[in-house]
């Protein structure tokens, strides 16, 4: 069944392209996919159609993701959360919203917002990463160097500012690629997600 | 050819490797990198498959005229006059259709839009390769929106 709201729940994903079969995969889809996350997920075996670009796009992910020092994984996890939010993609939602329960033990802020909206209070640091993230997301030719001043005033420095650029860009891409290739699922043995 | 230049984004936002956000760059050399040949495997591939090198020029164009960055709209606009336009056919309508909806409205995306992709002979490739361009130009815009504001304040 497609999952149609935003959840802290796990959801599967369901490509409408056939994804390649590891028994059929070339050498470079193989490769590919073992840099990739999940090698076995219906999403990544969907990309390696295109094998080069997964190639390419994998380590992208990973060194916008992971890579340390700067913004913090947490941070790097909520922008996520909201550029998601913003386009509607309840499989990166839910999927990041979860990375960022586990890193601060804070689903509350996650609950309110999906609950509430992004206008939902919050703490000053996470207000100017969600306005931040929000905007560049919807109407990235709208941002103005007064856009950085909430996150300067937050004490963020450039470095910081760069990796929560990346993140939101990264999702512009995540989102696009998971919204349009296939669909979120409900996990066989869930229970509908509660809330809107 | 465009692409030539040693790094598509610090010339699209006007920075050199030396500025401050040239060094804040270099701190994270495999962002920049893969980036970087990420444009090149999408948009100059050896091989690409059932979509021409025209196609994913015009592509790109497009997905950076909706995202209203003039800069990134003008390097695609002059890979596609170097290359000639693809061929007006109800194939590349049907591309550009898809193209506009995934970069303005990915969720209204339906299983019937990847139908009529194939309807026209695109392969699983084709159609993946088609998703990547689009979703990479749409990170690509706001990665440069971003470096650009931190450039910009520098500069003030």
């Amino acid at each position: 069944m497609k999952a149609t709201s935003f959840t802290l729940e796990a959801v599967d994903w369901a490509p409408w392209l056939e994804p390649v079969a590891p028994d059929t995969a070339t050498p470079a889809q193989r490769a590919a996919l073992q840099a990739s996350p999940q090698a076995g997920s219906a999403y990544f075996r969907t990309l390696a159609n295109d094998v080069d670009s997964l190639a390419e796009r994998s380590p992208l992910f990973h060194a916008v993701m992971y890579v340390p020092r700067g913004l913090k994984r947490a941070e790097r996890e909520l922008a996520t959360v909201v550029t998601s939010i913003v386009n509607g993609c309840i499989y990166c939602s839910s999927v990041h919203a979860r990375r960022f329960v586990e890193l601060t033990k804070q689903p509350e802020i996650i609950r309110a917002l999906y609950e509430q909206g992004l206008d939902t209070p919050l703490p000053p640091r996470l207000r100017a990463i969600v306005d931040y993230a929000a905007k560049l997301t919807r109407e990235p030719a709208a941002m103005t160097v007064s856009d950085l001043a909430p996150l300067r005033a937050a004490g963020m420095d450039d470095l910081e500012i760069h990796d929560l650029t990346n993140a939101v860009a990264m999702f512009a891409n995540a989102n696009r690629l998971m919204q349009t290739l296939g669909e979120p699922v409900l996990p066989d043995s869930a229970a509908p997600p509660a809330g809107a | 050819m465009p692409a030539t230049s040693p790094d598509l984004l610090e010339r699209i936002i006007g920075v050199t490797p030396d500025s401050p956000l040239g060094n804040l760059r270099s701190q994270r050399p495999d962002i920049v990198r893969h980036t970087q040949s990420s444009h090149e495997v999408l948009l100059c591939p050896a091989d690409p498959g059932g979509l021409s090198l025209s196609e994913r020029a015009l592509i790109a164009a497009c997905v950076a005229e909706a995202s209203h960055h003039p800069a990134l709209t003008r390097h695609y606009r002059q890979l596609l006059a170097e290359r000639g336009d693809p061929p007006q056919t109800q194939r590349l309508d049907t591309i550009l259709r898809h193209v506009n909806r995934v970069a303005t409205a990915p969720r209204t995306a339906q299983p019937a839009h990847i139908d009529a992709l194939r309807a026209q002979g695109l392969s699983a490739r084709d159609i993946v390769a088609l998703t990547q361009i689009v979703a990479f130009v749409s990170y690509q815009v706001r990665a440069a929106i971003g470096l650009a504001l931190l450039a910009e304040g520098h500069a003030s």
